[in-house]
């Protein structure tokens, strides 16, 4: 499932940008830390070419056979000795769309936390975090430090401009080793493994009705209960 | 003996259907693997759902009880569900993917050091673990994911599997909880809801979900109509929640729920695979549009071409004759 181009997932960059915002704000500095083969680090210049600071990549193969769990001891074990404010993560990642890291990393590192952002402010030098519910959102305030994952729906991440782009040639990027980071590698191995894909049984197109408003309307709403007995 | 535990989602002070689907599925594994089936309900009403819960198979019901869990906070919760896992030590623990689910289900498995298998179409048990069905890139492909451990987090999405009465007269265990405020890590100032009476769209029969071509007033008047007559619940396009014309908790698609009720009425929707991928699975999808080329139509049973509002006046009058 590689493909040759890396992009910056979409709920990763709703955090970059709820980030920049506070920091827009409030002040403070935004630090990117990404966990990927060499190539993600055109990833990572695009965060910074949104405006963050500075960016940390965590180097991986690419080869890895790592799950969700892996991925969160990785970045709870770079977390651990750093001091930070709020670590802002993706509700999920686009592609597979599991949600697990978030939570996982907080529970690593005992933060408060939580899930399916979709509204932050800070008040009082706490976050105050609108949260999409089951049934309604929920306000909550966390103390700092703590974790947050983001919907896609607080924002709409900046697009880059030709000053960013530049600037964000020259902005650090730190490379760490997995394993300067002090795991045991039998640790990072992953429970769970996929281990085929198919291609999910396409629907069939059922039949379109064209032509007189009232009367297809009419003979749908029959079929519905008729033919597809569904009232 | 091996257990397989379902966690029994409550939500808005009834038993939600979708964690019910979930503990079917798993009595009907547990009887054919010899395992237990055991349930756990979490809820300051906790022990009046025991009777709901035991008819669909559950042996045992665990109880916490606790006025904290009035509303969904993810401290408390996860105290309570580590506390029930660490003393049954299931084999399997199954829950419904809801919003809640969501938000505990990874630091459950990294507090517990279980396996999880996140928001699955289908499951099964294998020698030394879990196999599941994931539909992953926009639900366009499944993967097929392997857990193996011996103890196994599994959340099931909604729809994926009928409800399947088997009564039994389930032991109830109540389990002590209590928590300092002091644990408390994050305070949960007020829940904004939609409104007092909408219908959770996860546990909806049917849906009727209003799309761009839904511009004023008076489409969205027609929407309701429709819904009230269907006693359907009200869903909306991306565009739709993101423009404030319905709340946002009403979005389906990949990054908003999840849905698969016996009737979906796409209305005014042109079908975007990220909306296609939260009600594919849906059994019977009628299309209304003006667009012969929207997307909507490749998978909608039942596809109507023309304006919505020319359409569902005579439509909701048409059915509104059957239903009499």
């Amino acid at each position: 499932m590689d493909a040759d181009r890396m992009v910056l997932n979409a709920y990763d960059a709703s955090a970059v940008e709820e980030a920049l915002v506070l920091k827009e704000k409030h002040g403070g500095e935004v630090e990117v830390v990404c966990i990927g083969p060499a190539k993600a680090s055109e990833t990572i210049r695009k965060a910074l070419a949104m405006g963050a600071d500075k960016a940390t990549h965590i180097l991986a193969t690419g080869d890895e056979e790592y799950d969700s769990a892996s991925y969160a001891k990785i970045l709870s074990a770079f977390f651990k000795d750093k001091e930070y404010d709020v670590i802002g993560l993706g509700k999920q990642s686009q592609d597979t769309d599991s949600g697990l890291t978030g939570s996982m990393v907080a529970e690593h590192l005992s933060l408060p936390y939580t899930t399916n952002a979709v509204g932050l402010e800070v008040e009082n030098g706490n976050l105050v975090v609108k949260r999409q519910g089951d049934s309604g959102q929920e306000m909550i305030e966390l103390p700092t430090p703590c974790a947050v994952t983001c919907s896609n729906d607080m924002n709409d991440p900046r697009i880059p401009n030709l000053k960013g782009i530049m600037a964000s040639k020259r902005k650090p990027i730190d490379q760490v080793e997995i394993s300067s980071l002090g795991i045991d590698e039998s640790e990072l191995q992953a429970d769970t493994k996929v281990t085929s894909y198919e291609e999910k049984p396409a629907r069939q197109a059922g039949k379109k009705y064209e032509g007189e408003a009232e009367e297809v309307a009419r003979e749908v709403a029959q079929l519905l209960d008729t033919e597809a007995n569904v009232l | 003996m091996s257990t397989i535990l379902t966690y029994i989602a409550i939500s808005d002070g009834k038993l939600k259907r979708s964690s019910l689907e979930v503990l079917s599925h798993c009595k009907s594994l547990a009887d054919a693997s010899g395992a237990s089936c055991e349930a756990v309900v979490i809820d300051a009403n906790a022990s009046s759902f025991v009777d709901g819960i035991q008819k669909y198979g559950a042996s045992k019901v665990h109880v916490v009880e606790d006025p904290i869990f009035k509303n969904h906070m993810n401290t408390p919760l996860l105290k309570a569900l580590s506390k029930v896992m660490t003393s049954v030590n299931p084999s399997v623990f199954a829950f419904a993917s809801t919003e809640g689910t969501k938000d505990v289900l990874g630091a459950l498995a990294a507090n517990q050091s279980a396996a999880v298998i996140a928001d699955v179409a289908s499951f099964e048990l294998i020698d030394g673990g879990v196999k599941a069905k994931r539909p992953v890139m926009a639900a366009k492909i499944m993967n097929n994911t392997e857990a193996k451990s011996d103890k196994v987090l599994v959340s099931v999405r909604s729809g994926s599997y009928d409800l399947n009465e088997s009564p039994e007269s389930a032991e109830v265990v109540n389990v002590d909880f209590s928590m300092d405020d002091s644990e408390m890590k994050a305070t949960l100032r007020e829940i904004i809801s939609a409104s007092g009476d909408t219908i959770d769209l996860n546990e909806a029969e049917a849906i009727v979900a209003a799309g761009r071509g839904v511009k004023d007033e008076e489409g969205k008047a027609l929407i309701s109509e429709l819904a009230t007559v269907l006693k359907a619940g009200i869903g909306a396009s991306r565009a739709l929640t993101e423009s404030g014309v319905y709340d946002p908790s009403l979005q389906i698609g990949q990054t908003g729920k999840v849905v698969s009720p016996q009737l979906y009425i796409a209305v005014g929707i042109s079908g975007a695979i990220q909306h296609v991928a939260g009600m594919a699975n849906s059994k019977v999808i009628v299309a209304i549009n003006k667009d012969p080329d929207a997307p909507i139509f490749e998978v909608a049973d039942y596809g109507i071409v023309g304006d919505l509002y020319k359409v569902l006046p005579p439509f909701i009058e048409e059915i509104k004759k059957i239903k009499s």
